[in-house]
């Protein structure tokens, strides 16, 4: 395995490097790309490291929330703005592979692998997340629900950047991410994120997430409707568990079969609005 | 036995601090001066005619020293049957299966030049399961067994079965009976160090194996017979072993892959390593064997045991490893464990075209002590008798001999079940937290604590070798491969000899230098060190107490005279130094030789360096003390074509025990707190025993829990941790409560027993009664998973 190895220090720079040498790869955190190439799954000429691009690495308080792609996994986890801000991402942080991946692992690359499982995909989505494309033609915003498109693609052109993440002063709701794996360290298999607003016992809006529940990372829609407008009761959740269960589209793989995987839908749905009705997460 | 200094005791492994600061040496950091790297082309069929193999194009890539195949080489014929190559031709019977090797200057070229082979394969049917292979008109997956006689079935010819008592007289006493299927998975031994040997030879044919192996001396064997097979008669193998990073029973055999080393040593006249990465590992090493049992127990209306009977089909996969022999510890649970008297049992292994299976830590144990322990709890429930309870009264004591001939010379499961019963709450907990979904659980086991003979020889020896400084120096023939060997043998040569620990220095485990050992398996390495130690220690101190009643005397006297020139005025005792100078009147203790009538002069003492210095340096009276010691454990080879034979010098027992909570929803089992008590007859280092306990449970919980080998047609599904799934600290984050009970067992060093193995034996059935008691499902395949509890829940609500 041989590649060259670049190291950019501005976007400018990374476009125009990009633009040389066809079939090279961005590559931040490496800790998806490295195995990929290793594994011969993907291959590149050349990868063109985005760490020292220092834009890339900033967390905008604002409103709006701006989150840089660079930043790593334990920054999110460690950071205490947003843990009050945005407490389901660093909720989502924890969960995230090892200590020693999560140093070196990065929310754009979480993102741009468009991987089903992606961890931090789900808390992102709940809060309506958008995201920042740029290529040397400009910058596009997308709604994060648009990026993906389908099991590890996304609508990134080739050579653009993932700048930024950005989610709008952030809701009132209360939010809570559930993951389930074989083991505790491991890739989910399903994952499901809540946000609820509610007055009394009556649900006013509600966004669901989940993932490795379908080929990318989606919105629940079915399921938000049912809860919206809706009294949180034993009714109300069965009724949302059947809309998960018809809503997602998991498969049978060496992990767990789509079956238990419909049915682990409903379960983390479940289990997530009762905690949250219950006053837990936030 | 009096007095402890060193055994038992709490002190740190000897390896320990070299490991953790990264000093050891592994395989993986090996390298010789001009080494090159060896790589296998795998097959890319699960059964298959080779038709072509095109290696020119791979030949001339820069770096690549050496392109070999099977049809380039001499036929080297391995295995337990040797119905396996090192190298191919013609046919291949598993995905792994060794089409050629290259070796080239860098790891990269080799992976290179393995890609631009070409092998053009026409495929043939396969069979996948012992079901199907055993199918009227199954494709063989062997037409001629190793002397080319013709065979007719997928059926080895290993079966061992026993039967005992009367099996009729047992079902007509029984008031309750059960039966099952049960299975238990592939699994990977899951090594944190990945396989790997470096081959070298010397310009006369001499072999070096730098090899990661738990039988050195049978490697030697296997690896002469293979230099005579490539034409070199009469030279030797030599075979050290590099620290290593765990075997479980992957180094009970030899491997393809060791002599495709050797033999592309021997065509490039260079060293050749060859190393496994963890996809490599994970696909190409063989698992632990699969079974499937159909089992038959009963029991009295007072829950005694009337009978059982076991069935048992194991899948080999396509060659034949050691680990085919299975069933002959599997015998050991299934006619010994609690009192049993009318015992049936048959077990058949059969070839398939899957991944050939290999050892692993509790050799046949565990798969029968599965459906043993499952089936008892549930007589135990039809019955109406509490499961510990039943265990109990059903339990092992010393002096019985079981229907296999298993003498039982010392037995503490009762005491091991009483500890459990405590430690877990038993009394207000089973069958009480059913609405917490909380439940108890316990399984015992039994298992060689003595060595278990399954070879000519069940020995191992030792050679002492003391030097001018009081250091002893060690070589034994068995293999440190992580369990602590080092540390149990330190203590018992400390205890033994009369030195400190930190004066026993082992040494690597190297052919040329060691005496020989059968091998570290059936939990014997410091059952049989230690006691081949034990002797060899008694044979230096007579040697050393009747040598030095010609020097002891000169040497004191040189002490008082020091004393007098610095303190005049000192009158010594009236003692007869020549007269106290006799064998019988020395003692050794802690490095220092004194005498037993005047124990309380100083100068009256000596330095055990000392004392060698003096004996060496005598002019042509001198001598070295460099002892050694042969010992052969007191047991049976067993007739197996009945099933019988005392096969170990003595029995180890054991429970495990488990408070679980299950999650109706997801189907998560998180334990809360488990409980392991072993009868280990002694304990000869605490840290090490505690460790061995923890790891063997950590073991035993991902083969109840998590771990399996998945294959489809043959292929490896799970080639990687990211799918392969052991237990990490996080599963492991409960309280465990350990219990050693010492038994003292006559043949045991110190009394101690083996304890290798026992850890993991009983832990998936105990976490079974325990899933059961909190939410009343029984899973009969391992591994226990939650999708197999969410499906056995939903199934029972059907039902009600
Ligand atoms: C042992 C292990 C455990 C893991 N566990 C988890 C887990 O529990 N949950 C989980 O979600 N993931 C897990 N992962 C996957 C991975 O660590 C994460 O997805 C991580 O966030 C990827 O980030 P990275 O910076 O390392 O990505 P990289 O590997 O550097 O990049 C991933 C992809 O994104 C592209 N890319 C990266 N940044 C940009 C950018 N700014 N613009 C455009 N393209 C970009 C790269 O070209 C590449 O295709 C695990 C991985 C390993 C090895």
């Amino acid at each position: 395995m041989s590649f060259e190895y670049l190291r950019p220090r501005t976007l400018s720079e990374a476009w125009d490097l990009a633009s040389a040498r066809p079939g090279a790869r961005f590559i931040a955190g490496g800790t998806d790309v490295m195995v990929r190439l290793r594994e011969g799954k993907v291959r590149a000429p050349a990868l063109i490291s985005l760490r020292a691009i220092r834009e890339l690495a900033q967390i905008e308080i604002g409103p709006p929330l701006l989150l840089g792609s660079g930043v790593s996994v334990s920054e999110l986890q460690a950071n205490p703005h947003l843990a009050r801000q945005l407490p389901v991402l660093v909720e989502a942080t924890r969960t995230l592979g090892s200590v020693q991946i999560r140093n070196a692992a990065t929310i754009g690359g979480n993102l741009c692998n468009a991987s089903p499982c992606a961890d931090l995909a789900p808390p992102l989505l709940v809060h309506e997340a958008r995201v920042h494309l740029a290529s040397a033609d400009g910058v596009r915003e997308l709604r994060l629900e648009d990026f993906f498109v389908g099991p590890r693609t996304s609508v990134l052109r080739p050579g653009e950047v993932l700048h930024a993440i950005v989610v709008d002063t952030p809701s009132t709701g209360r939010a809570i991410f559930l993951k389930k794996g074989r083991v505790q360290m491991d890739i989910a298999l399903g994952s499901v994120a809540v946000l609820l607003e509610t007055q009394g016992r009556t649900c006013v809006r509600a966004r669901v997430a989940a993932g490795s529940l379908a080929p990318m990372p989606v919105r629940l829609r079915d399921v938000e409707k049912v809860l919206e407008g809706a009294e949180l009761d034993d009714r109300t959740i069965a009724t949302a568990r059947q809309a998960i269960e018809r809503d997602v589209r998991p498969i049978s793989d060496v992990r767990a079969s789509a079956d238990y995987r419909r049915h682990l839908a409903g379960a983390l749905l479940e289990r997530a609005v009762r905690t949250l009705m219950n006053g837990g997460r936030r | 036995m009096d007095e402890l200094h060193y055994v038992g005791k709490d002190r740190p492994r000897p390896d320990a601090a070299d490991k953790v600061s990264g000093r050891a040496h592994y395989i993986h950091d090996l390298v010789r001066p001009g080494m090159l790297w060896g790589k296998i082309k795998f097959s890319e069929h699960a059964s298959a005619r080779i038709v072509h193999v095109d290696t020119s194009r791979a030949a001339r890539l820069p770096g690549v020293r050496a392109v070999i195949t099977g049809y380039d080489t001499p036929e080297v014929r391995i295995g337990f049957l040797r119905d396996n190559f090192a190298l191919k031709r013609d046919r291949v019977r598993q995905f792994r299966d060794e089409v050629a090797a290259v070796a080239a200057t860098d790891p990269d070229t080799a992976a290179e030049a393995i890609e631009l082979i070409r092998v053009e394969y026409e495929p043939l049917p396969g069979v996948f399961s012992p079901e199907d292979a055993l199918a009227p008109g199954a494709p063989l997956v062997h037409e001629r067994d190793a002397d080319g006689r013709p065979l007719t079935s997928n059926l080895l010819s290993l079966t061992v079965s026993h039967r005992s008592g009367d099996l009729a007289a047992g079902e007509r006493a029984s008031r309750y009976i059960v039966e099952g299927e049960f299975s238990t998975p592939l699994i990977q031994q899951a090594c944190m160090g990945t396989a790997g040997c470096i081959a070298e030879m010397d310009a006369r044919g001499n072999l070096t194996m730098w090899a990661k192996t738990q039988i050195p001396f049978l490697a030697q064997r296997d690896f002469i017979r293979t230099l005579e097979a490539m034409g070199l008669p009469g030279r030797n193998a030599r075979v050290i072993v590099p620290t290593l990073g765990g075997a479980f029973g992957t180094g009970l055999d030899t491997h393809a892959y060791e002599y495709i080393a050797v033999l592309l040593a021997h065509r490039t006249g260079r060293p050749v390593k060859i190393l496994y990465d963890r996809r490599e590992e994970f696909a190409n090493l063989s698992p632990r064997q699969s079974a499937r049992t159909r089992i038959v127990q009963g029991c009295d209306a007072e829950g005694r045991i009337t009978f059982r009977r076991l069935q048992v089909v194991q899948d080999n996969g396509a060659y034949t490893s050691w680990g085919a022999t299975y069933p002959t510890v599997m015998l050991m649970p299934a006619t010994s464990l609690y009192k049993v008297q009318n015992v049936e049992f048959d077990a058949k292994i059969v070839y398939t075209n899957n991944t050939y299976a290999q050892a692993m830590r509790g050799y046949g144990n565990p798969e029968v002590t599965w459906p043993i322990e499952c089936t008892l709890d549930q007589l135990a429930e039809q019955a109406g008798i509490d499961p510990l309870e039943l265990r109990l009264r059903n339990k092992n004591e010393p002096g019985e001999r079981t229907p296999m001939g298993l003498q039982v010379t010392t037995c503490g499961l009762g005491e091991c079940l009483e500890f459990a019963k405590t430690k877990l709450g038993w009394a207000s907990k089973r069958g009480k937290q059913r609405g917490l979904r909380r439940g108890v659980g316990v399984a015992s086991l039994v298992h060689v604590g003595g060595s278990g003979r399954i070879y000519r020889s069940d020995g191992g020896g030792i050679i002492l070798k003391l030097d001018d400084f009081g250091n002893v120096n060690v070589s034994y023939g068995g293999v440190e491969m992580g369990q602590g060997l080092h540390a149990a043998l330190t203590a018992s040569i400390a205890e033994a000899l009369g030195v400190v620990p930190e004066k026993v220095a082992i040494n690597p485990t190297d052919t040329a230098t060691c005496p020989w050992d059968v091998g570290t398996h059936a939990s014997r390495g410091a059952f049989i060190a230690c006691n081949a130690a034990i002797r060899a220690c008694a044979k230096a101190r007579r040697k050393i107490f009747s040598l030095s009643a010609e020097v002891f005397a000169a040497e004191v006297t040189r002490n008082l005279k020091g004393i007098l020139k610095k303190n005049p005025g000192y009158t010594p005792p009236a003692y007869d130094v020549g007269a106290g100078c006799r064998p019988e009147n020395f003692e050794l203790a802690a490095g220092v030789l004194w005498l037993k009538d005047a124990p309380d002069e100083p100068w009256l003492k000596l330095e055990l360096g000392r004392v060698l210095r003096a004996l060496h340096f005598r002019g042509v009276a001198g001598q070295m003390v460099v002892e050694e010691a042969f010992y052969e454990p007191p047991s049976e080879l067993p007739d197996w074509s009945k099933g019988v034979g005392n096969m170990s010098a003595s029995y180890a027992y054991g429970v495990q025990g488990f408070e679980v909570e299950v999650d109706e929803d997801t189907g998560d089992v998180r334990i809360l707190h488990a409980v392991a008590a072993h009868d280990v007859g002694r304990v000869l280092n605490q840290q090490t025993l505690r460790g061995q306990v923890q790891g063997g449970l950590a073991q035993g919980i991902g083969y109840a829990l998590y771990e399996e080998v998945k294959t489809k047609d043959g292929r490896v599904l799970n080639p990687t941790f990211t799918d392969y799934k052991i237990p990490t600290v996080h599963e492991m984050a409960f309280p465990v409560d350990m219990c050693f009970v010492e038994t003292n067992d006559p043949a045991g060093p110190f009394g101690a027993k083996g304890v290798g193995e026992p850890g993991l034996v009983p832990t998936a059935p105990a976490l079974a009664s325990a899933i059961w008691d909190a939410v009343g499902v029984r899973i009969n395949d391992l591994p226990i998973t939650p999708e197999k509890i969410v499906r056995a829940l939903r199934e029972k609500k059907a039902k009600e």
